[in-house]
This record gives C-alpha cells, sequence and structure tokens, in this order.
C-alpha cells in the first residue's frame, strides 16, 4: 500500500486502525479478493482520501470501515476495539457518521425530519431536537427556512449538507463520506470541503472520503491510493 | 417510542395503502366476530341440549361382528350364524351390577321382560300380529311373538321411561301403588285390556308358561297409552297387552324356569360420552361377550340441534377460509409493501437501526391498522351478528322441512313424515327432526373479544413474514447501490 502523508500529527492519535483486511465477495471464486492485505492507521484530527480507479475496491473499504460488511480476513480496530465484537449498528448510529454521493435521505421527510431520525436511533436524549437539527444545519451552512423542507424540493448541494448534517447529529468521532461532492459543481464541492476540514481541524473528527475527485485529495492530509497498491 | 414514532409517520405517509389494510382487516374482523359469536353460542346451546339429556348408554348387537363371514347363499354360513348367535354367551342382573360398578357410571337401571300366556284373562283384540310395546322385540332369545302378553318388569321408577317421557299415564291407581310396585307381584295394565276382561284395581290376573306353571299378579294401576297427534282413531293401541311390573319380579319368573327366557336391558348414565369406548372395553374385561356392543344416546341428545349444529359446521369453514384468504391477501400486500420501502429499509440500516427494530417497526404499523380495523369490525360484527344469525338459523330450518316434506311426497304423504305405526315417526339417517331452538341469540362477548383480538395478532405476524424475512435478507449497502 502507498500513502502520500502531507502532515504528520505528533503523538499520533490513531482512531482506527485497518489491519491486513482482506474481503472476498461470498460468490467469488477462490482468489479473487475484492481488497487484499490492506493495513492503514487514521488519526484523529486528519482528513483522509482514498482514491482509486473503478473497481479498486474503494467502496468495499468504506463498506469496511462503517460496518456494514465485515472483513475475511484481517482485523478493523476502533478506538482499540474490534469492530467484530462491536455491535455494527450502535457502532454506525453512535461512533461513525456516514455520507454518501446520492445523500440517502428520506424522501418524504423534512431536512429537520431526517436529522432528528438519526438522533432517535442514536437514542439522544435531548428536549428540542428540532432545535438542534437547525443548528447542525446552520452549521453546514443551511439558513432555518430549510429545517421544514422537504428533501425533494432542496438542491443537491443542500440535500449532501442535510447528509452531513445528519452524520453529525450525535457527535460521532469519525465521519466517512462516500464520493460525497461526486455530484455537485466546484463551486459547492469547495464549500462541502470547507466543512470537512473545520470538523477534522477544528473538531478533532477524522473524516475519511472515498473520492475521485483531485480537489478532495488536494484538500485531504492523506491520501490513500488503492490503485497505486493494486498496481504494485 | 421511537418504532412507534417512525410508524405512525409510515402510517400516514402511505395513507392509502394502510385504508386499503385497515378495510381488509375490518372485513376479516367483522366476519370473525360474527362466525365467532355465532360458533360459541351454538357450541353453548349444544352443550346446553345435550346436558339436559341424561348421557346414556344401553347393550345392543355388534352386528358387525355378527355377520362377519356370513354367507346367506350358503347354507352352511346361514348354519354358523345361527350357531354363533346362539352361543352368545347372556348377560344377568348381577352382571349388570358388575358392570355398573365403574368409575365412568354415575348410576344406572334396567327393564326385564318375558313373554307369558293369559291363564284367567284373554288377550285385547287387536289387528295387529305384532302387539309388542316400543323398545322391545329386539332382543337375543325373547319369545314375546308367540305369547300373549308382555310382562315388562322396571328396576327402578328411572327405568319406566314410557311413563317419564308422557307415553303412558295412569288413568287410576291404588292407594300403596308406588309403595309396593318393585317388590313383589303387582302389575299396572292398559285401560283397553282392563276394560276387554273387566278387570279393575285390585284384582288378581294370573299369567302361565309353555311349560303350565301360573304366575298370580294383582292390578295396582291402570294406565292409558297416549295417542300421537294425527293417528287415525282406526289404529290400535300399541301396548294393549303390555304387562308393567318390576324387574325382580320378572327375575324371578325366569330364573326359576331354564326354558323362558327374558330380556334384560340395563341403561347405565355415564360421565361423558367421551368414555364409550372405555367403558365397552373394562364392560368387556368384565365378561361381556364382544358380540354386543355399547350404544349411546348422543345423537339422539343432538338430533334437535342438527340445524344449529349445522351453523357451527358452517360458521366454522367460513371463519377458516376467511382467515386463509385474508391471511394470504396481507401478506401479498405486506411483501408489496417492503419492495417498495427497500430504500427507506436501506437508509434505516444504514444510520444505524437494528434489523429488530426495524422489524418491529413494520410489524408495529400493521398492528396499529389492525387495531383500529378490529376495534371497528367487532362493533359492526356485535351489531349485526344476531340478526344474521338468526337468518341462517332460519334458512336451515327452512330447508329441513323442505326435505320432510319432499321425503314426505315420496311416501304419498303430503303433510309430511308418514307415521310407521309402532315404530313412530321415521328418522334416521339424513332425516330431519323438529328442531329445539327456532333463533340463536348470537353474543359478542369478552370470550369472542379475547379469540378476535388472538386471531387479529395471529393475522398480523403471518402478514408480516414477508417483512421479517425481508429485513433479515437485505444488504443496506447493496440496496442504496442499486438506488444510486
Amino acid at each position: 500500500m502507498m500513502a502520500n502523508k502531507k502532515k504528520e500529527n505528533s503523538p499520533k492519535n490513531i482512531l482506527l486502525s485497518i489491519q491486513n483486511a482482506s474481503y472476498r465477495y461470498s460468490d467469488a471464486v477462490a482468489d479473487d479478493y475484492a481488497l487484499k492485505d490492506i493495513s492503514f492507521d487514521f488519526e484523529s484530527g486528519k482528513i483522509y482520501a482514498i482514491r482509486g480507479r473503478s473497481g479498486s475496491g474503494k467502496t468495499t473499504l468504506l463498506s469496511l470501515i462503517s460496518g456494514l460488511e465485515k472483513c475475511s480476513e484481517g482485523e478493523i480496530i476502533f478506538d482499540g476495539k474490534s469492530l467484530k465484537d462491536m455491535n455494527l449498528d450502535k457502532y454506525r448510529n453512535s461512533d461513525i457518521g456516514i455520507v454518501f454521493q446520492s445523500y440517502n435521505l428520506l424522501p418524504f421527510m423534512t431536512a429537520a425530519e431526517n436529522i432528528i431520525l438519526s438522533m432517535d436511533a442514536n437514542g439522544l436524549k435531548i428536549k428540542n431536537k428540532k432545535e438542534k437539527a437547525i443548528e447542525l444545519m446552520e452549521k453546514v451552512g443551511l439558513k432555518d427556512g430549510f429545517a421544514d423542507r422537504k428533501v425533494l424540493r432542496l438542491s443537491g448541494g443542500e440535500q449532501q449538507r442535510v447528509a452531513i448534517a445528519r452524520s453529525l447529529s450525535y457527535n460521532p468521532k469519525m465521519i466517512i463520506a462516500d464520493e460525497p461532492t461526486g455530484n455537485l459543481d466546484k463551486q459547492t464541492e469547495s464549500e462541502i470541503l470547507d466543512i470537512f476540514q473545520k470538523l477534522a481541524h477544528e473538531e478533532n473528527k477524522c473524516v475519511i472520503i472515498v473520492t475521485h475527485s483531485q480537489n478532495v485529495c488536494d484538500s485531504a492530509d492523506v491520501v490513500f491510493d488503492l490503485k497505486k497498491v493494486k498496481e504494485k | 417510542m421511537f418504532i412507534f414514532k417512525n410508524a405512525w409517520i409510515s402510517i400516514k405517509r402511505n395513507k392509502g395503502r394502510n385504508i386499503l389494510i385497515g378495510i381488509i382487516i375490518l372485513i376479516i374482523a367483522c366476519a370473525c366476530t360474527i362466525t365467532l359469536a355465532i360458533k360459541n353460542t351454538a357450541v353453548d346451546l349444544i352443550q346446553s341440549y345435550k346436558s339436559a339429556y341424561d348421557k346414556e348408554v344401553t347393550i345392543g348387537f355388534n352386528r358387525e361382528n355378527m355377520m362377519k363371514d356370513f354367507d346367506p347363499s350358503q347354507e352352511e354360513g346361514r348354519t354358523n350364524a345361527r350357531e354363533r348367535f346362539d352361543n352368545i354367551a347372556s348377560y344377568t342382573i348381577s352382571d349388570v351390577e358388575k358392570f355398573a360398578d365403574s368409575k365412568y357410571i354415575d348410576s344406572y337401571y334396567y327393564t326385564y321382560g318375558v313373554g307369558l300366556n293369559g291363564n284367567n284373562i284373554e288377550k285385547a283384540e287387536i289387528e295387529s300380529n305384532n302387539d309388542m310395546p316400543n323398545g322391545f322385540g329386539h332382543g337375543k332369545g325373547n319369545n314375546f311373538s308367540t305369547t300373549d302378553f308382555t310382562l315388562t318388569g322396571y328396576s327402578s321408577l328411572d327405568a319406566m321411561s314410557e311413563f317419564i317421557n308422557g307415553t303412558y299415564t295412569m288413568n287410576e291407581i291404588t292407594d300403596n301403588a308406588w309403595d309396593v310396585a318393585f317388590d313383589g307381584n303387582y302389575v299396572f295394565i292398559n285401560q283397553e285390556l282392563a276394560d276387554y276382561n273387566e278387570l279393575h284395581l285390585n284384582d288378581k290376573i294370573q299369567l302361565k308358561d309353555d311349560d303350565g306353571n301360573t304366575y298370580e299378579f294383582e292390578i295396582i294401576g291402570i294406565f292409558k297409552e297416549n295417542e300421537e297427534e294425527g293417528q287415525t282413531m282406526s289404529m290400535f293401541s300399541n301396548s294393549a297387552n303390555a304387562l308393567v311390573t318390576n324387574a325382580n319380579a320378572v327375575n324371578s319368573i325366569v330364573s326359576g324356569n331354564e326354558n323362558l327366557k327374558g330380556d334384560l336391558y340395563p341403561t347405565f348414565i355415564i360421565d361423558s360420552y367421551d368414555h364409550v369406548e372405555k367403558l365397552q372395553d373394562e364392560f368387556y374385561e368384565k365378561g361381556l361377550d364382544e358380540n354386543f356392543v355399547l350404544q349411546s344416546n348422543e345423537e339422539l341428545a343432538l338430533s334437535g340441534v342438527s340445524s344449529i349444529q349445522n351453523i357451527n359446521s358452517f360458521a366454522t369453514t367460513f371463519l377458516i377460509l376467511t382467515l386463509i384468504i385474508g391471511g394470504v391477501v396481507l401478506f401479498v400486500i405486506n411483501m408489496i409493501n417492503i419492495r417498495e420501502r427497500k430504500y427507506e429499509i436501506g437508509v434505516l440500516r444504514t444510520i444505524g437501526i437494528s434489523k429488530l427494530k426495524l422489524t418491529m417497526q413494520f410489524v408495529s404499523e400493521l398492528a396499529m391498522v389492525a387495531v383500529v380495523a378490529l376495534i371497528l369490525g367487532a362493533g359492526i360484527g356485535a351489531v349485526s351478528s344476531k340478526g344474521i344469525s338468526n337468518s341462517l338459523l332460519a334458512n336451515e330450518i327452512n330447508s329441513s322441512n323442505e326435505r320432510v316434506e319432499e321425503i314426505g311426497k315420496n311416501f304419498g304423504n303430503d303433510g309430511g313424515m308418514p307415521n310407521r305405526g309402532d315404530r313412530g315417526e321415521m328418522r334416521g339417517k339424513g332425516m330431519p327432526v323438529v328442531q329445539a331452538y327456532d333463533s340463536i341469540d348470537a353474543v359478542v362477548d369478552i370470550k369472542v373479544l379475547v379469540e378476535l383480538l388472538g386471531i387479529g395478532l395471529s393475522l398480523v405476524l403471518v402478514s408480516s413474514i414477508a417483512s421479517m424475512v425481508s429485513i433479515q435478507r437485505f444488504s443496506p449497502l447493496t440496496i442504496l447501490k442499486e438506488r444510486s
């Protein structure tokens, strides 16, 4: 594997560690691995970009990190605990926030309701969840008026901001984003990346972004190139 | 709370589908309420009607066993059957007492009959060769058909079924008749016989057997046989030559003459019809010949509620069909529902909602709709169950009556079933009888509501199987990829 390290934090504050992880689909032949023998550490307070060609295993790696799939071999350690020993539903609704390229918001709900749903899933006990949702939306650059709008009436950039606000609703330690700017124009992409920068550098969150975008790679602290790994 | 909140949001969002599900459950609930009310009431009526009858068993011939290997075309076969019939070990009063000593038997009584000729009296002139009273003449070894009189001895008042059911009523009786009736040589005779022989209370009659032995009896009562309505005046009394005494008197006659054979008919009052087979096995162990079987009066006890039984069967069948069809329809709707909401499931799973919570949400959605529909259905069912049940019963009774008339016409009788003289009204397989109930008060009570709730919950769970299985199998990432 190969990583371009742009910044160094010392001492190391490793939040997530991938250790010799391999993944093979259940219907794949014996040696056909989607990912093979991957090892990498992710630290808090940094943005990581994972790039690679289509089919290089980017999304597979992201689904392993987010606990949507389990390693065939090796393991992933989060905050000192193996994901194998963790309740992955609990892990997804309290330790990490996931942002998708296609936003994956529930279209029949308003922006605020989508965020509140995530708080409810986490079991967050606060008095005024809507107020908190509005606060989070403002944090990602959405004004109060967006709260009661159905998400289908929002633009792509606005929906992605709602998705980010949703992922922040229970204050996770790590944000995992799958092509978060893939459907957005340059201007919006830049604004979204600013949000991720703030989350990493001001709120000490670990942000992992799977991307094709050079802009994203440029703004990342560390770039993890799956293409190079495969070729190597 | 989160589950119910989400379920409620989903119900409001999918109004059309949930109204459709609600209507289907409402129809099922309504149908179930009516059928359960009818069924439970019918069962209660049948039980109360059955309990009004004593649960009786009698001993009869096992005709199937006796006719085994019988070939009427072969002389040998006929001889074998006759020999088998002659060799059947009959039972005595002491056997009956032994049989009656059983945990299944509450009480018992018996009649003991013997055929004798008159010594100082003459048989009443009747036009039939068959002068046997009801219930006699089908036993083993009786010689009634060749004698003038039938002397029937009863073991107790309980055994005097003809007096209990009103076939006979006493015209005259001596003051101390019932004090002496069950011990000693006393008889009750028919009014017709008394008139024919100019006999009165306290007169003595003499009877004799074929060996010339005579037996004297004092008349302590004179009874008459009540003719059934519609019987023509030309018909004679069936019991003109029937003499009624006590079982001890008959026993002393029969036991004193080995050429005289009496017919002993015990009746056992049992605790439950369910124990007839066990009791029969017990009787065999105690020495009852296996050519005899026990026969219960269960069929007779239920004959007056056959229409209610039919309604009960109809209600059960209808209930089962409603549940199967309703269950299948709900299952299919749920399956479509799940397919349409695959994306939602994917998103919810991704944000960390567990499979269990998600399954509970889907089941809760259906349960909420079901509860409302069940309440409405139970209300509508409660209002309409009485009317519908009575309408069904009226139709059933009408069709029974039509069947009676049709069969009556086959016998050339427009007025209904023909009377078969001494054997009474024709009844038997497929023959409808007068119904004990002409209305059924189908009430929706707490039992019906509990059953309805059980059915509703079962339906919800069964029709939710689609969502349960799908949620377990769906991979959130695959769903979201497909969507992308």
